[in-house]
């Protein structure tokens, strides 16, 4: 088991701000939800390594981020299998 | 090479794989995409073996954010961390012999300006410290004296990363590693000056603490390398296995090392500023339009 990381919708859409999506170092893992103003975490795509964590936490300073067990998250999200396809995530994502 | 020719023929989009239709429904193709809008376009990078938390795997990343045609590029890399991801990108890569990647795209770029003579084709070699500093040093310098127009990225973890940890001509002295147990005895070697007496056009040195700080200078340098000559970036990308950083720490060092000697810096040539001025120029007169 695993360590990913998981995005707080509630805390992040106060203000969006996008900076840990641009800190993550895969490709397309961190996403972006234009309709529900939030960053969310592909996490086939995400090696556990804890970046945008330290991005949130101390340059954004907004707490929004936290590692959490692979299997303990429900409904998640996974680019391989849903393909890039913003238009189809709006808010669904947790 | 050119969107046109990723462009799906009609009824195939079936047939191809998620990734490749994404890619050409909603890549970076045809206006220049913003780091800001990372997250909401499908990047040309795809999944890659590199290591969790690596710097230079973000430091590529950006890169091909800055990357302002994608579509008309081409790599040139080598052995090394680095070439597992820059082959898992949208664009041609050739993976040149340890030793010869500024020889290959001396050739490559004087033959696609005679092949495209209307379209700019832009060749990058990104390669490690041990790939540029050391086993291809003699074809960077020459690279560099005969002005061949293309771009030169060193990705500097300032070690062999992907062979275990022995020194490199960029290796810091008394950097301990696993093969330098007794620390390097010699100094980091100075890239940066050896390009500036080459007459580099524009020269950059920087790290990935600001991405879109990497992005605006991925495109300086590609644009000034079609029209000017050549350009060198030298970008700390750090080894947090053989430097042993904890993957949440990697920033942080990044940020420390760039306050004590890796600070950002350009070095650019009269001739290079006056053509970014050019660009500019026309692109504002073109927006008033
Ligand atoms: C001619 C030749 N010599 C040696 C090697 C073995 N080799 C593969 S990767 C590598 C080290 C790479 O170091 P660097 O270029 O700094 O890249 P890094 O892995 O640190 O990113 C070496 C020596 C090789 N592939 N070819
Ligand atoms: S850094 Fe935090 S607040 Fe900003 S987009 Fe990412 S998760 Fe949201
Ligand atoms: S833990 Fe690392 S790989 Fe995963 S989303 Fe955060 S920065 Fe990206
Ligand atoms: S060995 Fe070092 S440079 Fe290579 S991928 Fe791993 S962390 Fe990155």
């Amino acid at each position: 088991m695993y360590l990913v990381a998981h995005i707080d919708q509630a805390i992040c859409s106060e203000t969006a701000c996008r900076l840990c999506t641009q800190y993550c170092p895969e490709a397309n893992t961190i996403l972006y939800d234009n309709a529900a103003k939030t960053a969310f975490v592909a996490v086939d795509r995400c090696k556990g390594c804890e970046i945008c964590v330290g991005i949130c936490d101390d340059l954004a300073k907004h707490h929004a981020i936290k590692m959490i067990m692979i299997t303990d998250l429900k409904d998640t999200f996974e680019l391989s299998k849903e393909g890039f396809r913003p238009e189809s995530w709006t808010g669904k994502h947790p | 090479m050119s969107f046109k020719n990723m462009t799906i023929t009609p009824g195939w989009e079936k047939y191809m794989t998620k990734e490749y239709v994404d890619l050409v429904e909603r890549g970076p193709y045809g206006k220049q995409k913003k780091v800001s809008e990372m997250g909401s376009f499908k990047e040309v990078l795809e999944e890659h073996p590199m290591c969790a938390g690596c710097a230079m795997t973000l430091f590529i990343r950006l890169t091909m954010v800055g990357l302002p045609n994608p579509e008309h590029t081409i790599l040139i890399g080598t052995a090394g961390c680095g070439r597992l991801a820059l082959t898992q990108t949208s664009i041609p890569f050739i993976y040149g012999n340890y030793g010869d990647t500024n020889a290959v795209a001396s050739g490559l770029k004087r033959g696609l300006e005679v092949r495209f003579k209307d379209q700019a084709k832009d060749v990058v070699v990104m390669a490690g410290d041990g790939g540029l500093a050391d086993i291809g040093f003699s074809a960077v310098m020459h690279s560099w004296f005969r002005k061949e127009r293309f771009t030169t990225i060193m990705l500097d973890n300032e070690v062999y990363g992907n062979t275990g940890g022995q020194e490199s001509g960029m290796t810091e002295r008394g950097a301990l590693l696993k093969m330098a147990p007794k620390g390097k005895l010699f100094d980091k070697m100075d890239m940066i000056g050896l390009a500036q007496t080459s007459g580099v056009a524009y020269i950059a040195r920087l790290t990935p603490t600001n991405p879109t700080r990497v992005a605006s200078v991925i495109r300086k340098a590609v644009m000034i390398a079609r029209e000017v000559g050549p350009t060198f970036i030298q970008a700390y990308t750090s080894c947090n296995i053989e430097y042993a950083i904890p993957t949440p720490k990697v920033l942080d060092d990044a940020r420390d090392i760039e306050s004590k000697r890796y600070g950002f810096m350009e070095i650019i040539s009269d001739e290079a500023k006056a053509y970014l001025e050019s660009i500019d120029t026309s692109k504002k007169a073109k927006k008033q339009e």
